[in-house]
């Protein structure tokens, strides 16, 4: 609760100095709810066997709409303080994870609950939409 | 004997039935084994599969002496045709920039650089992109991949081991060699430490500068090409002759093209060696074997272009008893190596053109004859090629040379002319190398032998003209043929001069 008020004074005294959207604050907990994953046991632990719902967000480094899309699933999973993670997957360092995962255009967002692929999302979105999704399958995770 | 028994037993015969019929066809780990992951091992094992093959197919990149490595796909992908069709598309760009201020643009055209960096970045951001896509592609078509070199260990038998973990081993009844071909560096002091090739510049970390592209073939003219248009000083190092076993006229009016925009040549000049100087400039010294006389020059960066190297040593051939000959492995019609199960295509064969689409089809007719009892074979002939140059060359069938031998200088008729492409004139870009000619039997309906185009878009006008030269295209049906107007390819619809008749071949102007 406070942590949300701090981030959104922060956002919001930021704003008006610069008169433009930044990321949120980063506060410790934060960095258990997004974090690059640096391999396939990494990826067991955090992702297939955690509690909360995990969005994974299979990126590559030589895609723009996925630079372009990381900072926007960041600042909504930010939001949504604590109800979803975000795992970061380069599919590069972690091909067969990826493959795996059938991921073929990048960048591509999936929902893990309990190991088990809820929703995805492939290609860039507009805010909006990408904020909607993850309302959505924040709801259908806690049903 | 109970029911539980009488099923027991039937069962058990059941399984040895199976399993004695088995062992018939499941000798082998694979059925197939490609090494190399390249455009003709891909084209090959993708086909193979569609045929019902279980394919395993290796590819793995040795890095370049200063470093380079690079994905998936092979030269073609990562270090050839794509990257290349890149820069010279990023060089005709800054041409065009200029063009457009006669058309009415209103760009500042002064000084424009390109930012060397940013293009790198691009061209290596896109075959990343291809690299990936090739990766899903091999797994959802079931072909099995490994990042890994493979070595004979007897005929039938490859040894690898991924990412140096324990050594393994995998079983094939047949096996293709696709393992392509890597530039050369010459015998001289500093070559490898100094030089780059092709394999470094398309991801070169720091701008050319000053280059000296040793090597006249397409490699070295088409680096020159792109790299004089994004603004740097090439000079190309010719050992003897530029384009050897290209059309000589059709070469020599592509070297006076180049020179013409500004590229230096150096004939009959071979390097001795390359030394770094104090400032970190390179020192070329450099011999001319017809006025015997020494010299040197400073460059930011020497490339060689001196011709490429098939990639047999790491295979052990020898386990295998398969035969090689200068770096390359001999086959026959039917891509068979000596060794009857062992095949080979692509950039590895010996005497055949080192093209991409001529290494995916043999690929995948190999593949076909393999798996789906298909009898086709590769057709070598007739094969169409360009040279990217900013006015780029591209031709199909014989070269004039060629064709004399062949039929002698009394049964063949040359038509020949310049030509003013419409788009030319408004930005007054020379038009003095824009050529084009017909080579064909002087008998009858006249059968053409070769085309040859020097221009722009060349490999577009040509490719068109390639299957009509496949299906026996005449001189009569190409006259006949009514031009699209206005473009340059319809000039191959006008052609009327011929060399025998020592008209003036250049055009007063167009439409008539």
């Amino acid at each position: 609760m406070q942590r949300q008020l701090l981030n959104t004074l922060g956002r919001g005294t930021r704003q008006l100095i610069r008169g433009q959207q930044m990321r949120p604050l980063s506060v410790s907990a934060q960095r258990r709810e997004i974090f690059k994953v640096q391999s396939a046991e990494d990826f067991d632990k955090k992702v297939k066997n955690s509690q909360t719902p995990v969005i994974v967000d299979f990126f590559a480094t030589w895609c723009n709409p996925c630079k372009l899309l990381t900072p926007r699933i960041e600042n909504i999973v930010g939001e949504n303080a604590g109800s979803i993670k975000l795992a970061k997957v380069d599919i590069d360092e972690h091909s067969e994870l990826a493959l795996d995962y059938d991921v073929g255009a990048v960048p591509v967002l999936v929902v893990l609950q309990n190991g088990k692929e809820i929703k995805r999302m492939v290609g860039l979105q507009d805010e909006d939409k990408i904020r909607a999704w993850v309302a959505a399958a924040v709801k259908e995770s806690k049903n | 004997m109970s029911l539980w028994k009488l099923l027991q037993v039937s069962s058990a015969i059941r399984s040895i039935a199976r399993s004695a019929s088995y062992l018939g066809k499941v000798k082998y780990d694979y059925d197939l084994v490609v090494l190399g992951g390249g455009s003709a091992g891909l084209a090959c094992a993708k086909e193979a599969v569609d045929n019902g093959a279980r394919v395993l197919c290796f590819d793995y990149v040795k890095p370049t002496p200063v470093g380079t490595k690079w994905g998936l796909g092979g030269t073609c992908v990562n270090v050839g045709c794509i990257p290349k069709k890149l820069m010279h598309q990023a060089s005709l760009l800054g041409e065009a920039v200029h063009e457009a201020v006669a058309y009415g643009w209103n760009v500042n055209d002064q000084n424009i650089k390109p930012d060397w960096q940013k293009l790198v970045k691009s061209v290596q951001n896109h075959i990343k992109s291809v690299n990936w896509v090739t990766r899903v592609d091999l797994r959802d078509k079931k072909v099995e991949y490994v990042n890994s070199m493979g070595a004979f260990v007897d005929p039938h038998t490859i040894e690898y081991s991924v990412k140096g973990g324990p050594k393994q081993q995998a079983t094939a009844e047949y096996v293709v060699v696709a393992v392509g071909g890597r530039p050369r560096y010459p015998p001289i002091l500093g070559a490898t430490e100094f030089g780059i090739t092709s394999d470094d510049i398309f991801s070169y970390d720091r701008e050319p500068g000053r280059t000296l592209v040793v090597g006249a073939g397409y490699v070295g003219l088409e680096c020159a090409c792109f790299l004089k248009g994004l603004g740097y000083d090439p000079t190309v190092m010719v050992r003897s002759i530029v384009l050897r076993g290209f059309d000589r006229q059709m070469s020599e009016l592509l070297e006076a093209m180049m020179s013409e925009r500004g590229v230096q040549f150096l004939h009959t000049t071979i390097p001795s060696s390359v030394e770094r100087q104090g400032d970190g400039r390179l020192l070329v010294k450099y011999r001319n074997t017809t006025t015997e006389k020494e010299d040197s020059d400073v460059f930011d960066t020497v490339l060689w272009a001196i011709g490429r190297k098939g990639l047999i040593e790491d295979l052990n051939l020898p386990a295998a008893g398969v035969e090689t000959k200068n770096d390359k492995i001999v086959v026959d019609s039917k891509e068979a190596t000596n060794v009857p199960h062992i095949f080979a295509v692509g950039d590895i064969i010996h005497g055949r053109p080192e093209l991409s689409p001529v290494a995916i089809l043999s690929g995948r007719l190999l593949a076909r004859r393999l798996f789906a009892g298909s009898k086709q074979l590769m057709d070598y002939a007739d094969v169409a090629t360009t040279v990217f140059t900013p006015l780029e060359y591209s031709c199909v069938g014989m070269s004039e040379e060629m064709a004399i031998q062949t039929h002698g200088p009394d049964n063949i008729e040359v038509f020949h002319g310049y030509y003013k492409p419409t788009e030319f004139f408004i930005p007054r870009k020379s038009v003095r190398h824009c050529y084009l000619k017909a080579v064909a039997e002087i008998t009858g309906d006249q059968k053409i032998l070769g085309l040859h185009y020097i221009g722009p878009v060349a490999g577009e006008v040509i490719q068109g003209f390639a299957a009509a030269l496949k299906s026996g295209l005449t001189v009569k049906t190409l006259l006949n043929t009514v031009g699209i107007h206005p473009t340059t390819a319809e000039e191959f619809t006008r052609l009327s001069i011929t060399k025998r008749s020592g008209r003036d071949p250049t055009p007063a102007s167009c439409c008539s």
